[in-house]
């Protein structure tokens, strides 16, 4: 299982070191609408869950993913 | 650099993260042409949505892409712009550099009835109109009536008739639609096909009309998007998320299959069609190695293993009813194989089904380049299978323009690996087609005769040619298409017309559009040349003139010419213009005017024109050809 970080960055072809826990839409190139559904079904795969639309409206920033992912049940 | 990049390709050759990283090297350091492969390599590493649309965006930022442009629009009442990365992805797999126009949500009406639209300044080529059953009936989320089902099956396809019409009325686009498709089960339980008011029959029902409205036009096509959907799993959890959140309606593994089956329409419209498939023997058409076991030995037969092989055969024989021809590759002794092409009761394949045999211990990249040279097909025609990986290594890096198919080393998936390539289809299946395979059997018997004949010119009369020349009408427009695309060596200008102009020119008083058919005392031929006349006030223009290579070098071309001039001489026409337009291919064709009596009159960058005067200038036929012209 990859972490936050690495989803991230796969999903939007950037250096794995460029993404923290404040990347955000504005931050990353290619982190539009589009790409916020890539990321999120990249999560899914990745994490084993399926997220609710309310929550993944609320996903602004990898901090704020890791948050809701824990509801989940995933430490990630 | 070189070899940085080399390097990192062998040791991560599948690690996406490593490709990425090797792309920005060269997307920085600006060798493009690189960059655009190193895209193709990661796709096919990751075939993820997310991976797919990286490598669409970052194409649009490096420019430069290599490859023969296509124009693809998407006319859809749902999101269908997440399809395109992928429909990107399996252009440049097979070289093209493709540009995409997606109406506006839910736009695909006004955009298809307002001539000044952004669709038609884009000009597709090809247009996919994809409509959401849901959208157009939203109905039938419910229970609909007997009744409400019967008018709305008919306004459907009155709408998709409307749309596809007023299309072809502005564009000469490849039309294809997306059959309609059910979401979930029916409310109606396991008492569906049991009601009148059952959905599943109903939808059937509708697609059933829906062929039949699209097939009576030229150009269009119905796409079977329930079995595309089926082989990707409906995905319904992701389908419904997507729905809600984006107003789209598939997922990533439908959206990937449905950009494969697409490519079915692209790659016949751009010539892309394959005409030949090469094949391999042991362990390919059949387990084992015969020259160690013997005819006996291999295994092929009913029961596995060996039934695997015996359904590939099948596979590879229907291809052939299609007019793709077989030919063999392979290393062994001619003496070993022949029994079992000829003797083995479970063999599909015989010796006839094979325009070409090569089975000998010589390198198979130089018996692969004759195959092509004997069968008159490009290189880029052929399609080769074996299951020895050294081999396909040797034919990939020596002959990149073969296709040479990664075979799984599970006999099991033989016919599926084949059954899913894109490269062998027909935008219509003609006569010609049908003929193809018997015609290189003919093509044997008229080669020995060459050789046995005392001379060109009693060969010529021993084969009795006879020609037949007529107007085109409707019913040719399908092989003229053919004939227009794929006719490279003897092709006077070039012009590669689609189906709709050339219905046009058929049916336009200003165009003489004629036809030849061929056959002599081995076979039919079937209509092997076309050209169109422009009827001007002073002179008559040819603007198109092309001869199959099948028939070049029996002199029928000066048939078809000399009909064109008799016409115009008929008319006292004071000048006949053959245009000719040099192109890397149609060497063939350079000295086709003069060889007739026509004068360069003009030639500007390899565009020339030869006049003649029909009034006083002669044309004959042949003496070996038997003439017969039809019409006027």
């Amino acid at each position: 299982m990859r972490t936050v970080e690495e989803v991230v960055s796969g999903v939007f072809g950037v250096e794995r070191g460029s993404i923290d826990e404040s990347s955000c839409p504005e931050t990353v190139d290619g982190w539009d609408s589009m790409g916020h559904l890539n990321l999120v079904l990249a999560l899914e795969e990745n994490f084993n869950v399926s997220i609710d639309i309310g929550d993944v409206m609320e996903m602004g920033n990898v901090r704020k993913i890791r948050q809701i992912l824990l509801e989940y049940g995933v430490r990630s | 650099m070189r070899q940085r990049v080399d390097h990192g390709l062998k040791r991560d050759a599948d690690d996406a993260e490593a490709l990425r990283l090797l792309y920005r090297v060269l997307r920085e350091t600006g060798r493009t042409v690189e960059a655009h492969d190193l895209l193709n390599h990661l796709v096919e590493v990751d075939p993820s949505a997310a991976t797919a649309t990286f490598a669409h965006r970052e194409r649009s930022k490096l420019g430069d892409a290599p490859g023969r442009p296509v124009r693809i629009a998407l006319l859809s009442s749902y999101v269908l712009d997440p399809l395109i990365p992928f429909l990107d992805v399996e252009c440049r797999r097979a070289g093209l550099a493709s540009t995409f126009y997606v109406a506006p949500f839910n736009q695909y009406t006004q955009e298809v009835l307002d001539p000044s639209s952004g669709l038609y300044s884009f000009g597709p080529e090809i247009a996919f109109v994809a409509l959401d059953l849901e959208d157009l009936f939203p109905a039938v989320r419910g229970v609909p009536s007997v009744d409400e089902l019967a008018r709305s099956r008919d306004e459907i396809r009155g709408t998709i008739a409307t749309l596809v019409r007023e299309l072809h009325a502005r564009c000469n686009a490849l039309i294809v639609v997306h059959e309609l498709a059910l979401t979930g089960w029916s409310p109606h339980g396991i008492l569906d096909n049991r009601r009148g008011d059952g959905l599943s029959r109903w939808t059937e029902d509708l697609n059933r009309d829906l062929a039949e409205e699209l097939s009576a036009q030229v150009h269009t096509f119905l796409l079977p998007l329930r079995q595309v959907l089926g082989r990707a799993g409906t995905e319904r959890g992701q389908r419904r998320k997507l729905h809600y959140m984006a107003r789209m309606r598939h997922g990533d593994a439908a959206l990937r299959e449905l950009a494969r089956y697409s490519m079915r329409y692209v790659k016949p419209l751009k010539g892309l069609t394959r005409k030949c498939v090469v094949v391999d023997l042991d362990g390919t058409l059949w387990g084992g190695v015969v020259g160690e076991v013997g005819p006996e030995g291999i295994q092929l037969g009913p029961t596995a293993p060996g039934a695997e092989f015996v359904d590939f055969q099948e596979a590879l024989l229907n291809l052939t009813k299609r007019g793709i021809l077989l030919a063999i590759c392979s290393k062994n002794n001619t003496d070993d194989v022949m029994p079992v092409l000829r003797e083995h009761k479970h063999m599909v394949l015989r010796e006839e089904h094979f325009s070409a045999l090569r089975i000998n211990w010589r390198n198979k990249a130089e018996n692969l380049a004759e195959i092509a040279e004997e069968l008159n097909v490009g290189l880029d025609a052929l399609v080769f299978l074996d299951d020895n990986p050294a081999e396909r290594a040797l034919v990939r890096q020596l002959l990149p323009e073969v296709l040479t198919v990664e075979l799984p080393r599970d006999a099991s998936q033989l016919r599926a690996t084949l059954e899913d390539l894109t490269d062998f289809e027909l935008l219509a299946l003609t006569r010609e087609d049908q003929l193809r395979v018997s015609q290189y059997q003919a093509n044997r018997r008229r080669q020995a005769l060459e050789r046995s004949s005392g001379s060109l010119d009693d060969y010529l009369h021993s084969l009795e040619i006879r020609a037949e020349i007529a107007r085109a009408a409707p019913h040719h427009v399908p092989r003229l298409v053919q004939m227009f695309n794929k006719t490279n060596q003897f092709n006077a200008t070039m012009r590669r017309y689609q189906a709709q102009e050339l219905a046009r020119f058929v049916a336009s008083p200003d165009h003489r559009v004629y036809v030849l058919e061929v056959a002599d005392r081995f076979g039919d031929h079937g209509l092997v040349g076309a050209a169109i006349v422009l009827e001007e006030r002073e002179a008559w223009r040819v603007d198109s003139f092309l001869l199959s290579c099948r028939v070049m070098g029996l002199s029928v071309e000066t048939v078809l010419l000399k009909r064109i001039y008799d016409a115009a001489r008929v008319r006292q026409v004071p000048r006949l213009v053959g245009e000719f337009i040099r192109t890397p291919k149609n060497g063939p064709t350079a000295d086709f005017y003069r060889r007739h009596g026509f004068r360069l009159d003009g030639d500007t960058d390899g565009a020339q024109a030869w006049i003649l005067d029909p009034r006083v200038d002669r044309i004959e036929d042949p003496p070996w050809i038997a003439v017969k012209a039809t019409g006027e």
